[in-house]
């Protein structure tokens, strides 16, 4: 129980560091896709989380425009080194706006929506492959399932019984243009899930315990792939914005960045 | 017997394979029943369905952990419906996934213009860093194929569909940057051949004017073509291309660049699209894809030159 409780502790606090890295990059002079980066946080957090069993996790962020949200999370999972912050897309350095291969921790590029989704498998399969443990984690949005690769691919993960692949849906609500139940709504999700031939687990995607737990666990003789329906808020943690579809992207001074760290909890 | 493009690209890569158990094979519903690949190797075959792009990403996946992914399905379902993979993957990423396309130009024939595919090199040699080769005949085809499981750097390889081509005669196992296939009279115009059709349709113009010169190419990339095109230029300055492609992202244009101080031209598919049916040389007759067309073009450029005018 203290191990947990230590854990949810260590956890936490990097959440809370991370939320106020991605408030860096919003208040830059490039702004940040800030509503996503902050709803998307806490699953990076206890993904990355998994990671450190060593044992072959990979964690794919098909979702890559909230790259600024996962250079702050591979920052305080001890992953990235560089506080990217100060760096985000300046020229020099390679913390662009939507990630690349250059950044220690990301394999793969992502941001052009969808292929993310395919990459994890591609890594599950071959993890199998090799006979090896570990999952081809991939983390989409949930605007996202409006591209077909996404469901193409989750067509070829249950037909090859990919058990260690898991895409995770961080259920903000959210795109560009709106919310995503005006614009092509998703009903009936875990439902669609399941209809592909998936497991599915639906868990509150700000809760890293929950998501922790949902994550931790030995896919290696599963034969179904796993989808994570994660509900998360646009903004979270910054009252200013959460929820709010206009923040999409956001850029702010220095002064408001400041005043939104300090809620930060 | 000699094999098809595509039944030498199988029997190659299965007999690899064997000593090389990094590679796999992929293919999106189009690799047929009896894969040699998949009675040999049955637990590195995955016939992943209709999902051209979700297959290269996912061979982008077995790259980045240490496999060697040759994937193949129709060329424009490779280099066209898939293409944003291929830029992010095979380009900068610089992923070793190997893309086997079949079906290239329009060996689909009466298949019609959903299964031809005339604007591959286009989009290919416009995304850095992907060796891209038509291979011509049995013996050109393994080669490539040993050279992109040992490279493990991004290829992509064109072929047709069941045509056979008899391989060109050439010293040892590799492939020369530029095969003399006829190395034609001093001053002579040259031909530039360039995938299966295209070194047909040379190989026969060569035996009408054994005067001309005949260079065939395989490799098609910009690294390769610059290095070719030097060679070339040592030799000869009038060319002719013969390419089962689109005027625009063809070699010939390519060639013309890379040659300014020569006279280049080419025989290509130009604008038109086949609507009608046919085996495969009628349909490359309804683009004036043919020999006529080449012997033509091959006048039009001895006219130019005020040597042969006089």
């Amino acid at each position: 129980m203290t191990a947990t409780l230590d854990l949810d502790t260590s956890l936490a606090e990097r959440a809370v560091q991370a939320r106020k890295l991605v408030i860096d990059m919003a208040a830059s002079p490039r702004g940040c896709h800030l509503g996503g980066s902050l709803s998307v946080l806490d699953i990076l957090i206890a993904a990355l989380h998994r990671c450190e069993l060593d044992d072959g996790t990979q964690v794919v962020l098909s979702k890559g425009h909230a790259a600024a949200g996962l250079y702050a999370a591979l920052h305080v999972s001890g992953i990235l080194p560089q506080n990217p912050a100060p760096l985000y897309g300046q020229l020099g350095h390679p913390y662009t706006g939507h990630p690349g291969p250059k950044v220690p921790g990301v394999l793969f590029p992502t941001g052009s929506l969808g292929h993310g989704v395919p990459y994890a498998a591609g890594w599950a399969l071959a993890r199998r492959l090799g006979g090896q443990g570990g999952l081809g984690i991939a983390v989409a949005g949930d605007g996202e399932l409006q591209e077909g690769l996404v469901w193409e691919t989750c067509q070829v993960a249950a037909a090859q019984r990919l058990g260690n692949f898991v895409l995770v849906v961080d259920r903000n609500g959210g795109q560009n243009d709106g919310l995503v139940r005006d614009i092509s709504p998703l009903p009936n999700l875990a439902a669609r899930f399941a209809a592909f031939g998936f497991e599915t687990a639906e868990v509150d995607g700000h809760d890293l315990t929950a998501l922790s737990a949902v994550l931790s666990g030995d896919r290696s003789t599963a034969e179904r792939p796993l989808a994570v329906i994660a509900d998360t808020v646009k903004g979270k943690g910054v009252p200013a914005v959460e929820g709010k579809a206009g923040s999409h992207y956001v850029t702010i001074d220095a002064a408001r960045a400041a005043k939104w760290k300090r809620m930060i909890r | 017997m000699t094999l098809s493009g595509r039944d030498a690209y199988r029997d190659e890569l299965t007999r690899l394979a064997a000593t090389d158990p990094t590679i796999v094979c992929l293919e999106a519903d189009l690799g047929g029943k009896g894969h040699p690949f998949q009675a040999a190797h049955p637990d590195r075959f995955f016939n992943l369905g209709i999902a051209e792009g979700a297959m290269i990403d996912m061979a982008t996946g077995l790259a980045v952990a240490g496999y060697k992914p040759f994937v193949s399905t129709f060329a424009p379902f490779a280099a066209l419906r898939a293409a944003e993979s291929l830029k992010l993957t095979l380009g900068y990423l610089g992923a070793g996934v190997t893309v086997v396309a079949p079906y290239a130009g329009v060996s689909g024939a009466w298949f019609g213009t959903t299964h031809h595919c005339l604007e591959d090199f286009a989009v290919l040699r416009s995304i850095p860093g992907v060796t891209i080769a038509a291979p011509y005949g049995e013996a050109d085809m393994r080669a490539v194929i040993r050279s992109a499981a040992r490279s493990g750097r991004p290829h992509y390889l064109r072929t047709g569909r069941n045509a056979t081509y008899q391989s060109l005669s050439r010293d040892g196992d590799e492939l020369p940057l530029v095969n003399w296939a006829q190395p034609g009279e001093a001053g002579a115009s040259c031909l530039v051949s360039v995938g299966e059709e295209g070194t047909r349709l040379a190989l026969a113009a060569g035996e009408l004017r054994p005067e001309l010169a005949h260079a065939h190419l395989t490799y098609l990339d910009h690294d390769h073509l610059a290095a070719a095109a030097a060679e070339l230029s040592r030799r000869h300055t009038r060319f002719t291309v013969v390419e089962e492609h689109r005027r625009e992202g063809g070699v010939a244009e390519a060639l013309a660049l890379l040659l300014p101080q020569c006279e280049v031209t080419g025989v290509n598919a130009g604008h038109d699209w086949p609507v009608q049916g046919g085996d495969h040389d009628e349909v490359m007759g309804q683009l004036g894809l043919d020999l006529p067309a080449v012997l033509s073009a091959l006048d039009r450029l001895d006219r130019l030159d005020p040597l042969v005018a006089r």
